[in-house]
C-alpha cells in the first residue's frame, strides 16, 4: 500500500468515526419533574403608641383638665389587594365608666375627648369597631387603593376630661383609672 | 453327540459376532446445528425523581431571606452507551417574569429565587438553559460520562429561598409556581 493509498484509508477512518460520533451525540432528556411552589406574604396592621399612660390633674366641675401628655398613635399596614378601607379608633369597653374609682363613681366616656392632630376636641360617643356602644371615637378612616395598600399614618392625640356634664361637677375627690384602647381595622 | 456340540459352540460364536456388529454400529448421530439470533436492547434511560414535589414559604415583606419549607432531593439516574458526554441536571421555570404569582398580576421573578445546591451557595434562576423560559434556569450539577460511569447515580439536595428586596412593594397574597427539575444527556 502506497503512502497515497495510506492516507486515504486514514482520512476515510476519521470521517466514519465523525460521523458515528455525530450519530450518537443525540440528546437524552429524562422526564420533567415538577415542584409545587406556594409562597404566603401576610398581611399586617400594626399601632405603636409613643407613651402607655396619661395622668390627669382634676379640678371639681372644671370643663379643662387635660392630659399630662399627648401620645402619638402609628398604624402601619400592609395589605392584600380587595381591602378599601382602614379605620383607627379609640375606645373604651363601657360609656357609663370611662374611668371609675372603683367605689361606683365613674367617669362616662362622653366627658373623655381627644383631639387628633390638632383638631377640634371630639367626645368618645360613638359605637365604633371596637369596645362598648357610644364608648368610642373613630380618630381616621383611610380609603385603600392600589397606591396605598402598603403605609403608614400617625395620630397625635391630647386628651381632655370635662367634669361640667350631668353629675360630674359632684364627682366626689378620688383617683379615677381606665384603659382607653387604640386599635385599627381593615375592611372589608 | 457329538455333532450337537459341535452346533451349540457355532450357535454361540455366531451370536458373539453379531453383538459385535451391533456394539459396533451403536455411535451418536447429531443433526445439524440450527441457530436461533438473539438481540436483547438495552435502552438509553435518565430519570429523575424527587424526595418531595411540594415547597411552602413564608413570605416577610421585602426581606431577604424567606426559606423554603423543606429541601427537596433529586435523584439522577442514568443508563447510557458508550460514548464521551455529560449529564447535566437543570432547575427552571417556564418564564422569569413569574416564577410565583398571585394570579392579579403581582409576580415574583425568578432572579429573585434562589437554590443552593449540595450545600452550596445560593444562586438565582436567571440562566438560560436546555428547558424553560430565557433567563429563568440554573444548572445544578453536571459530570462527564466515560467508560467507567455509563451508568449510575448522582443526588442533589436542593435548599430554596425566595429574595424580595428586588420587590419590597409585593402585595400580600398567596403565590404559587411551578419549579421542574430536568437532567439531559449529550
Amino acid at each position: 500500500m502506497g503512502k497515497h493509498s495510506f492516507l486515504k484509508v486514514v482520512v476515510l477512518g476519521l470521517f466514519i468515526a465523525t460521523a458515528v460520533a455525530f450519530s450518537s451525540a443525540q440528546a437524552i432528556n429524562s422526564g420533567a419533574q415538577p415542584i409545587a411552589l406556594n409562597a404566603t406574604l401576610g398581611e399586617s396592621l400594626t399601632v405603636n403608641l409613643s407613651a402607655a399612660a396619661v395622668n390627669f390633674t382634676l379640678t371639681a366641675g372644671s370643663a379643662a383638665n387635660p392630659g399630662s401628655t399627648t401620645i402619638t398613635a402609628t398604624t402601619a399596614w400592609v395589605l392584600k389587594p380587595g381591602r378599601t378601607a382602614m379605620t383607627v379608633d379609640a375606645y373604651f369597653a363601657s360609656a357609663a365608666a370611662a374611668l371609675t374609682d372603683g367605689a361606683g363613681n365613674n367617669i362616662p366616656s362622653s366627658a373623655f375627648f381627644i383631639s387628633d392632630n390638632g383638631g377640634a376636641s371630639a367626645a368618645l360617643v360613638n359605637t365604633v369597631a371596637f369596645g362598648g356602644a357610644n364608648a368610642g371615637l373613630r380618630l381616621a378612616n383611610v380609603a385603600i387603593g392600589g397606591g396605598n395598600r402598603a403605609g403608614s399614618r400617625t395620630d397625635l392625640m391630647a386628651y381632655n376630661i370635662n367634669l361640667t356634664g350631668g353629675t360630674l361637677p359632684n364627682l366626689p375627690a378620688g383617683t379615677y383609672t381606665g384603659t382607653l384602647n387604640i386599635q385599627a381595622q381593615a375592611t372589608p | 453327540m457329538f455333532e450337537k456340540n459341535k452346533i451349540r459352540t457355532f450357535l454361540s460364536c455366531a451370536a458373539l459376532v453379531v453383538l459385535a456388529v451391533a456394539g459396533c454400529s451403536a455411535q451418536v448421530i447429531n443433526s445439524a446445528a440450527r441457530p436461533i439470533s438473539l438481540n436483547a436492547t438495552l435502552q438509553e434511560a435518565v430519570t429523575v425523581t424527587l424526595s418531595a414535589n411540594a415547597v411552602n414559604f413564608t413570605l416577610t415583606r421585602g426581606s431577604a431571606n424567606n426559606p423554603g419549607s423543606t429541601a427537596i432531593t433529586a435523584t439522577t439516574q442514568w443508563t447510557l452507551r458508550p460514548r464521551i458526554g455529560f449529564v447535566s441536571v437543570y432547575a427552571f421555570f417556564s418564564t422569569s417574569a413569574a416564577a410565583l404569582t398571585d394570579g392579579a398580576g403581582n409576580n415574583i421573578p425568578s432572579s429573585a429565587f434562589s437554590i443552593s445546591n449540595n450545600g452550596g451557595a445560593f444562586q438565582p434562576l436567571t440562566n438560560t438553559v436546555p428547558f424553560g423560559g430565557a433567563n429563568a434556569g440554573l444548572m445544578l450539577s453536571r459530570w462527564l460520562i466515560l467508560g467507567f460511569n455509563r451508568t449510575g447515580t448522582h443526588n442533589d439536595v436542593m435548599d430554596f429561598n425566595i429574595n424580595l428586596t428586588g420587590s419590597p412593594n409585593l402585595p400580600p397574597g398567596t403565590y404559587t409556581g411551578t419549579l421542574t427539575i430536568q437532567a439531559q444527556a449529550i
